[in-house]
């Protein structure tokens, strides 16, 4: 006999961590799962490691991550159920929630589900991503707080957005020589952002930190290009050179180090096979879940918080995961509806001023053109079954008009990671040669499992 | 391809990759260990043969797969080295080694 | 208004391949094709190209099918001439696979009356006799590199059997049909036929065609267009989930009707039969027995992961066989389905394409009338 949760949190990060903790105050029974060994996700990731094992590191990462240890304490102290390591592969239509877990699979049961999966680097399709040396500038910083590891070498960091200038900031600080930061985006967005300026200043702090990131990295000497066009990545087994076109001209790198950044995307696997509606950010080019004010998606019992909702950063994960705790305790029976409404209003308060800063920044920093549509036909969309933007282009002559056709054609979007790394930038490929929006062409039909899961253990499963 | 920030309270551990004795800190992900060893790829991609390493480090790009104390296809990026641990490439993705 | 000499409806593997062969005809064709949402029983395909057992009850089915697989070579080696596309066509023989000694015995009797039934046929005979029973010692020795499990009590085995990758052909037609000048309109969705002055005038939710020759090879979607031209024809969907797992070495030559390894490396293990609608979808207690069936087959199997399932329809008629059949009101207008349309691909291009460009009945082709039906 399965147990069964009153509610079952994906994922232990900001979001996951804060509704925990509200729950947990009205008597809920809540179980958090999580892929990782322990909580913190990928924002405060390893947290608790870094500080008792990496007090050097941690000291490095500052303030902003030591956040996370606040979180991580009250989550330790509160008792709440918590196992690691579990992967969920996939919830039933019952709300059975199965997940893979030192290599069986378990199952539970649960009356609510709130998805806090977080978001992911948007992967940067350039001709040579696929070598060694070449990963994400935010995957760089995950590596620093999840091991304490930094890359070896001449490093280079390729892109745009908060996270680069994070990235490159600590990697500064950790002493790692950092030949230029390349940056795609160019004056012209500057302007565009301009006019959302003033509702940015709400939240003073962002930028104060942007500028204070950006005259670190200057002050340590590092030529920063920008504008920069056809980014390619070169070498046999693995990266050596890295080449650019700045100001018409073209130039290159010897280095060991490639960190490519375009911001984060949510995860949407989870939502997508629940069947969740999905809607389009027009500025940022991804799918988010739809979501009610209280993180409510279209599925009834099934709510998201935090970044796997829509991007907006730590702090408003936190809060998100309160709200949606609150509504799903007051789904529950276990407080009222003016409990919910009078506990939520400082939650709603921090959320407002931590957003105020978002037009701002997603109006300064779009995904380049270049990492949506890879302008060079040898570029690798799919990494797992190697498929080219060649190939992704040709199958759209042939008749591939939508997804599912063309994971048909080329078997894109097929190999393990099933489609995490490549679903954005296919459909923005598809779309553009038919002069369609990505938004049209769609996105992967979502199929188990969320996690690969071995025939063994798919086999060793109990009926129920 | 890595290397590593000082860290003066983490323990000095033994994990054994193809075969070979690797040192390894614990708390940091198998993945991260090897390429601080000096190890140049994770895994080979399995239609090219060619050489790959965690792209994404979050669990999300599958470049990390690595059969771990007999367990094949684990998420190496995401599992903390421990004691003794015997770590290989896959059969399939045998390449060189190194 | 878009005018054709055929208008073919349907761009799965079917559609494609009839379209294909009235191209190679040099008739004038164009081809309508529903688009991505639609449940397209190609794109969810297993991939066997199977002869072995087909036919019981039918011996024209069962010569139609040998005679498709006899041509399957040459038919792939057109397409990779033509397209570039290799569709991994391979026959090194197929496995029915038993478990425990009760299986083993109701497969052998079926062999057997399948046998007597089609003794009159000489084509026939020739496809029954490649036919065999192999204990599981006898077949172990045909795969070399993969362990039997203990349950498995032998097999049927088939030298005629062959497998190949179903979305390389759908894409090696369709290139064909493409590069050959085909019209073709890949997100048309038919509303209605009419029929006047010996001329179709098809509307679609966007625009209209008119052909003298239309051909219903949409799958379920025949169903309703095909009562507008005075045919009854009773089709039903059946749901079959598949799971595939990673790639690995290949081990396995041969397909089984429930498990293969394809070129890539990957199993494909899969043979669900349900009823279930429109539903595409999965279901963990199936996905768990194709697992487990796959598991007590090849024990080595327990440790490949599976990273992707599915569930597609089958497209069946009441004796799982085709429907080829002209209307008699609407002269000029065919139906053309079947749920083998890998297995009967080369046909379809070939002979069926000729009787519906030249309006030649093959031999014996009132078998596959949808009269037969009629109670």
């Amino acid at each position: 006999m399965k147990q069964i949760y009153d509610l079952v949190i994906i994922g232990a990060g900001a979001a996951g961590m804060a509704a925990a903790l509200e729950a947990k105050k009205y008597q809920i029974s809540v179980l958090v799962l999580d892929e990782q060994s322990e909580v913190g996700g990928q924002i405060y990731r390893s947290v608790r490691t870094t500080q008792n094992l990496r007090p050097e590191t941690y000291e490095l990462l500052g303030a902003d991550y030591q956040h996370g240890q606040t979180l991580e304490n009250a989550f330790r102290k509160a008792g709440i159920e918590f196992l690691s390591g579990a992967a969920v592969w996939q919830v039933d239509p019952d709300r059975a929630v199965h997940f893979l877990r030192n290599g069986k699979s378990l199952q539970v049961g649960v009356r609510r589900l709130l998805v806090a999966t977080g978001a992911m680097e948007r992967p940067v399709p350039i001709p040579g991503w696929t070598l060694p040396g070449v990963m994400g500038a935010a995957a760089a910083d995950v590596l620093l707080k999840s091991s304490g590891a930094v890359p070896s070498g001449r490093v280079v960091l390729s892109g745009s957005g908060p996270l680069l200038w994070l990235a490159a900031s600590r990697l500064v600080e950790a002493e790692v020589e950092i030949l230029a930061i390349l940056e795609t985006i160019n004056f012209s967005s500057y302007l565009k952002a301009l006019p959302y300026l003033p509702q940015a200043l709400r939240a003073v702090e962002y930028l104060l930190k942007g500028l204070r990131l950006k005259r670190q990295v200057s002050r340590a000497g590092i030529p920063v290009f920008s504008g920069i066009q056809n980014l390619r990545a070169e070498g046999t087994q693995r990266l050596e050179t890295v080449c650019f076109t700045h100001r018409g001209q073209s130039r290159k790198f010897e280095l060991e180090t490639l960190l490519l950044h375009e911001g984060i995307v949510p995860n949407t696997q989870l939502t997508r096979q629940l069947g969740c509606e999905h809607s389009w950010n027009k500025l940022q080019r991804y799918w988010h879940p739809l979501l009610d004010e209280w993180g409510n998606t279209s599925v009834e019992g099934v709510a998201v918080a935090g970044d796997g909702g829509i991007v907006a950063g730590a702090l408003t994960a936190e809060a998100s995961g309160h709200l949606a705790a609150l509504e799903i305790a007051c789904q529950l029976g276990a407080i009222t509806k003016n409990q919910r409404d009078s506990a939520s209003k400082s939650y709603r308060k921090a959320i407002r001023h931590h957003q105020a800063v978002r037009p701002f920044l997603e109006h300064l920093y779009p995904p380049n053109p270049e990492t949506l549509v890879p302008p060079d036909d040898a570029t690798l969309v799919c990494r797992c079954e190697e498929v080219s933007a060649a190939q992704i282009r040709q199958a759209v002559e042939w008749g591939a008009l939508d997804l599912s056709q063309m994971k048909a054609f080329t078997r894109c979007g097929m190999g393990p990671c099933q489609g995490r790394m490549c679903a954005l930038t296919v459909a923005e490929i598809v779309a553009n040669t038919q002069g369609k929006s990505a938004q049209e062409v769609g996105f992967f039909r979502g199929r188990p499992p969320l996690k690969p899961i071995t025939l063994g253990q798919l086999a060793g499963i109990a009926e129920c | 391809m890595l290397k590593r920030i000082q860290s003066s309270k983490s323990k000095k551990i033994t994990i054994f990759f193809e075969e070979k004795q690797i040192a390894a800190y614990e708390g940091e992900s198998v993945a991260a260990a090897l390429l601080c060893s000096g190890v140049k790829h994770i895994r080979t991609a399995p239609v090219s043969g060619t050489s790959r390493a965690p792209y994404c480090w979050m669990g999300v790009c599958f470049e990390c797969l690595l059969e771990i104390d007999g367990q094949p296809n684990l998420q190496s990026c995401l599992i903390p080295v421990q004691e003794g641990m015997k770590i290989r490439r896959h059969a399939l993705n045998d390449g060189d080694s190194a | 208004m878009n005018t054709a000499d055929i208008l073919v409806i349907g761009g799965g593997v079917i559609g494609a391949a009839v379209a294909y062969g009235l191209t190679e005809r040099g008739a004038q064709v164009t081809l309508l094709d529903q688009g991505g949402s639609a449940p397209n029983a190609s794109r969810g395909n297993f991939g066997l190209v199977w002869v072995q057992g087909k036919g019981l009850g039918m011996p024209r089915y069962a010569q139609w099918t040998l005679e498709a697989a006899q041509t399957w070579p040459k038919f792939s080696a057109d397409l990779l001439e033509e397209t570039g596309i290799d569709v991994d066509y391979q026959q090194p023989g197929g496995f029915e696979v038993c478990l425990g000694e009760e299986e083993f015995s109701l497969r052998k009797a079926e062999l057997e009356q399948l046998r007597q039934e089609t003794a009159n046929c000489v084509a026939n005979s020739v496809g029954i006799d490649k036919c065999e029973m192999l204990n599981s010692r006898n077949m172990q020795e045909l795969i070399p590199e993969m362990r039997l499990g203990d349950f498995v009590s032998g097999a049927s085995f088939s030298t005629l059997d062959g497998h190949l990758n179903p979305l390389l052909l759908l894409s090696a037609l369709t290139a064909a049909i493409k590069k050959s000048g085909t019209s073709y309109y890949p997100d048309q969705q038919v509303e209605s036929i009419s029929f006047r002055n010996d001329c179709f005038d098809v509307q679609t939710t966007t625009e209209r065609f008119s052909a003298k020759k239309v051909v219903l090879a949409c799958g379920l979607g025949i169903k309703t267009l095909a009562s507008q031209i005075g045919l009854e024809i009773p089709i039903h969907p059946q749901r079959g989930q598949i799971l595939v797992t990673e790639r690995t070495l290949p081990l396995l030559a041969q397909p089984f009707v429930t498990l293969r390894q394809t070129v890539e490396g990957s199993f494909m293990i899969g043979a669900s039969h349900e009823d279930v609608g429109l539903d595409c979808g999965t279901t963990l207690d199936e996905i768990r027995r194709l697992a487990r069936h796959a598991v007590q087959v090849f024990p080595e199997l327990s440790k490949l992961q599976m990273v992707r399932c599915w569930g597609a329809l089958r497209i069946l008629t009441p004796d799982s066989k085709p429907i080829y059949v002209e209307s008699e009101n609407c002269p000029g207008a065919f139906v053309v389905t079947s749920h083998s349309g890998i297995t009967l691909a080369p046909l379809h291009a070939s002979r069926i394409s000729h009787w519906i460009a030249e309006g030649t009945t093959p031999e014996g082709f009132e078998q596959f009338h949808s009269r037969r039906f009629d109670a």
